[in-house]
Parts: C-alpha cells; structure tokens; sequence
C-alpha cells in the first residue's frame, strides 16, 4: 500500500472510477427503484401508472401461501443441498489427498459439473430424469428386476424437488471438494506427523486437528455456496418449470413468475426486497463468522 | 513414521472414488452419446448407450447450427461474452488497484462491491428491465453486456485485488520515485506482472457470462438470442429435440471445460473470487 496524501487520494479515485459509475448506476439505481416499487402498485397488464399502497405489497406477501412455499423450497435447497454438498465434497476431498500422481486427472474429471451452464445440465438431467425414457429410471428397474416402481420423478410432486437438489449436488459438490482439497493441502505436514507420534489415530488427527483447520475455508465455501443456491433459478426453470403445481417454486423463480408473467412490478418489488433482507442478514452472519473463525486459528 | 492404511479401507476409497467419477461423468458423457443418436434412438426402451458407428456424424451439430439458430446463438453469445470480459477486467483492473494500493473507500467500499455480486440478479431484474425499456436498449447486444457487468466487475475487482496485493509494492514506489505516474507504474510494472491474474479474471467472466440465463431470457426477443436462450426455447416446442439440444449442449459447455482442464491452478482462487488461494 502506497503513502496516503492528497495526489494519492486523486489517483485513487481516478482508478476506481470507472467501476463507481457502472456499479452506482446500474446497481444502486435498481436498489433504490426496488425500494420505491415495493410501496407502490404497477400492474402492467392492466395500466402503465403507478401509484402509492404504503405496506400493502409486504401484507400481501405475508399472507401469500405461494409466497412461503417458494421461501420453504429455496431454504430446504439452501441447508439441506448445501449441506450434502459439504459433506459429500469433504469426503471426496479427503480420499484425493491421499492420491500423489493421478490426482490431477481425477480432479479434472470431478470439476467437470462446475463450469457447465445450469441450462445444459438441466435439460441433461431432464433425460436422465424422464420417467419412461430415462437412464436412472432403466437402471433402477435393471437393477431390481422391475421389483421397485420407478417413481415419476419430475411429475411427482413429492420427488420433484429433490431432482433439484440432486442437479445441484452434482453441479456443486466437486466446488466444495476443490476448496476442502486446497485446504487439506496447506495444513503443514509436521503438525499431522507430530500428532502421529505422539500416538494420535487417523480419526483423532482428522477431527481435533485438520476439520479446526480448516473452518476458515468451510465458511467460505458455505458463504457462496448458500449465497448462489438463494439464486436458484436456471435449474427450476429448464427442469420443472417450478410444478408439479408449485411444489418447486424457489423464491427466485417465484420473483420472476410475478415480474415476467403476472408482470405486477409492485409486488415482484416487495418480494425482491424481502430477499434482499434475508441475504444481507445470512452474509453477515458468515462474515462474523468468518472473523471468528480467522481469529482463533491465526 | 508413515503407516500405511489397510487394505479393504483402501479398497473401499477407491470404489467411492469410482462411484463419485461415474455419477459426476455420466450426465456428461450421456449428453456426448445423445448428440450423436437419431429422435428414435432416444426414445427407445432400454436406453441405446452407444450409438451405432454410422451414426458418428455431425448431423444433430449441423442441424441446430443451421436451422434452429444455433449459430447466430454462438455469435451472439460469444460476442456479448467477449465484450463482457474485456470490459470486466479493465475496469475490474483499475479498480482493484485503488483498492489494493490505496485502500479507497476502507473495507466498506470494498465489501459493498462483493455485495453487488452476492445479491440475487432476480431481485434486480425488474427495475433493470423497466430503466433498459426507457432507455430502448432492450433486444440488443449492449443490454446483456451491462447486465452482466454489474455482476462479472465486482468478480473482476476481488480477483485481481489479491493478485496485485501479492506484487511487493516497492517496485511501483522504485518506479515512482523516478519519475513515473501512479498510472505509468500501474501499466508498465503491476499489469505485466498480474498477467495469469489477468487472463483467469477474463476466461472467468468470459464463462460466467457465456453461461448465464436469466438476463438473456428476460431481455432479449429476436434480434439477440444467445446460445443459452436458443437451448431453453428447444423445450417448449411440439417435440422436444433431445439429439440437437445435446449437441447444442456441447457445444455450449466448450469453453467451461476448457478453462477446467487448463485453468485448473487459478481455479480455487476463480471461484472463490480470491478469497481462498491454493
């Protein structure tokens, strides 16, 4: 970092220019125009005028059963998906730090779902998926020898949302199994090695001394892990279209269905703030998290 | 000192390491197959796994290129990615100079800036569209690039943030002191010396942006069709191409892969926008 004074703050703020003026005017502007909609009312099937309703966009969203289905799906997606996530990345990440030479072709070979649009795989799950056509449907009846019903599993609604939840998994986990790897990698090896003489088994070594370790790097794979299925929209809409019913509607695809189907801006605006809320309140918490975390094992 | 584990937890590492490979493989490799089936192929029962060898043509490639938009899809989408990223990163560059150099703003600054990015695009697309209306731009290549640079700026700035603070600062103040400007020392000694960090962040944003939907979906008609628009409209039609939308597919998933297999050194530090470096 250079001396402060008075050239330096110019400079500084020549440099940062370019990027204030396209975040304030297309990141603030939207913010503020969020907060002026959410208290008006803008149905632009029927009139282009918008008028002022007070609270009435948020009263509406607090007795809207619609409304708190979507939130139910996308926090079920958000802890439970997240979670396997976590938990089957870790697992992965373990069993590839014991590989020395091959290690890099596996790694390659489990990134693949990370950088693939969630448009392709989810129509590629949509085949996997098809009841009547489908590979995981074929297998599960090969298998069993038609013993087992192969569920209908996007057109059930007791399934559909789990379908979800797998393509995210498969589309995510091998990201957590990265940071975790990348973490067990850069615990030093003579703190493991000195454990080991000091008699300590493979579980204690794993579980008093790398899983501490490594929370700095859990938190924030778990930060943008929780922060991006919030968003889960791509998937809901190539895989069900948020149906059966409205038994996959996540609270991203429930926004869009108001804004760009029942284009009432108003209330999509409500609904938007009240995510916007929900997110800055979870980003916090990581974040006192994460100083927590940093300051006991720095 | 180094035991060696027995030999069935090996043997049960290596089978859920298998496992893991053919369920992360498969919906990949399944999708390769597809590309290169007939309509009928797809839906038979059981499943055809491997096409005949006949059949390993470009046929179902050709088809969604030239007759289902396909290839104005790629244009399109190449060039909105392209001009994304190259916007990204120079502005991400600047940016994330003051940041690391001066420390503009303090820490408030900079983690209203990961915010951005953190917030759900949904939430902004409605006042988004509604401003884009106004001003016209709806249905043009320009709309998508500044809806993804709000998002791919702030990726920008915190990568290349933890590049340059890697750099030692003296060479800059060495370059300073005889004589050159903050932004002489920004261009002939930080941004040669954060080249990888320059490339990662532009395949980076490059990727984000080739793969992202809804804004292409909510702002574009006919004009500007991007490749993931082109997929998803292959849905709602009568019948539902399998083999093209495959083929579409891995044509689609082309430069995601590629900054896998050789990206993958950049690749914690990309994904976790230089939050965590390995």
């Amino acid at each position: 970092m250079f001396s402060s004074g008075v050239k330096q703050r110019q400079a500084a703020f020549f440099f940062a220019l370019p990027a204030l003026v396209l975040l304030l005017s297309v990141s603030i502007y939207p913010l503020l125009r969020t907060l002026g909609l959410a208290f008006s009312s803008l149905e632009l099937t029927i009139s282009p005028v918008e008028t002022f309703v007070g609270l009435n966009n948020f009263a509406k969203a607090f007795g809207d059963m619609r409304f708190w289905n979507a939130l139910r799906n996308t926090l079920i997606l958000v802890t439970v998906g997240v979670a396997i996530q976590f938990v089957l990345g870790t697992v992965l990440a373990v069993l590839l730090s014991e590989i020395r030479f091959t290690r890099m072709i596996w790694l390659i070979a489990l990134l693949l779902p990370v950088m693939i649009a969630p448009v392709v795989s989810g129509f590629q799950f949509r085949v996997i998926y098809n009841d009547t056509f489908g590979p995981l449907n074929y297998l599960i009846r090969a298998l069993s020898g038609g013993a087992v019903a192969a569920p209908p599993w996007l057109a059930d609604t007791r399934t559909a949302l789990l379908t979800i939840m797998i393509t995210d998994v498969w589309q995510w986990t091998p990201f957590m199994m990265l940071l975790m790897l990348a973490g067990l990698e850069s615990i030093p090896v003579e703190l493991t090695e000195a454990a080991q003489v000091d008699g300590a088994g493979y579980w204690d070594i794993f579980w008093r001394i790398k899983m501490p370790m490594l929370l700095p790097v859990i938190v924030i794979g778990l930060l943008i892990r929780v922060m991006d299925t919030f968003k889960t929209f791509d998937l809901v809409f190539l895989l069900t279209g948020g149906g059966p019913g409205s038994s996959t509607e996540t609270i991203a695809y429930y926004t869009y269905l108001n804004g760009f189907r029942f284009f009432s801006m108003g209330y999509t605006a409500a609904i938007a703030f009240i995510q916007l809320i929900i997110i800055i309140v979870i980003a916090r918490f990581f974040m006192i998290a994460q100083k927590r975390v940093r300051g006991g094992s720095a | 000192m180094f035991r060696r584990k027995p030999l069935h937890l090996q043997l049960i590492g290596a089978a859920a390491l298998l496992t893991a490979l053919s369920f992360f493989m498969f919906p990949v490799i399944w999708m390769f197959l597809t590309s290169f089936k007939t309509q009928d192929q797809i839906f038979s029962v059981p499943p055809v796994l491997i096409p005949p060898a006949e059949q390993w043509n470009l046929d179902n490639y050709i088809a969604i290129l030239t007759q289902n938009n396909g290839l104005q899809g790629v244009r399109d989408t190449a060039l909105v990615a392209s001009v994304t990223a190259f916007i990204s990163v120079s502005i991400g560059a600047l940016a994330a100079y003051s940041l690391a150099r001066f420390r503009f703003g303090g820490d408030e600054f900079s983690f209203w800036i990961i915010s951005t990015r953190m917030f759900p695009p949904v939430a902004s697309a409605v006042p988004l569209f509604l401003l884009f209306r106004q001003l016209g731009i709806l249905d043009t290549h320009w709309v998508l690039i500044i809806a993804n640079s709000v998002f791919n700026v702030p990726f920008a700035v915190w990568l290349l943030k933890g590049f340059i603070e890697d750099l030692p600062v003296e060479l800059e103040e060495a370059a300073l002191i005889e004589g050159a400007t903050f932004f002489g020392a920004f261009r002939r000694i930080t941004l040669p010396l954060i080249a990888p960090g320059l490339v990662t962040a532009f395949l980076f944003t490059f990727v984000f942006t080739w793969n992202e939907f809804m804004f292409a979906l909510l702002m574009t008609r006919r004009a500007v069709r991007p490749m993931t628009v082109v997929i998803s409209s292959l849905a709602g039609g009568h019948t539902i191409l399998w083999a093209q939308i495959a083929a579409a597919g891995m044509i689609t998933i082309l430069p995601g892969v590629l900054v896998v297999v050789f990206l993958h050194r950049y690749l914690v530090r990309g994904l976790t926008m230089g939050a965590l470096k390995s």
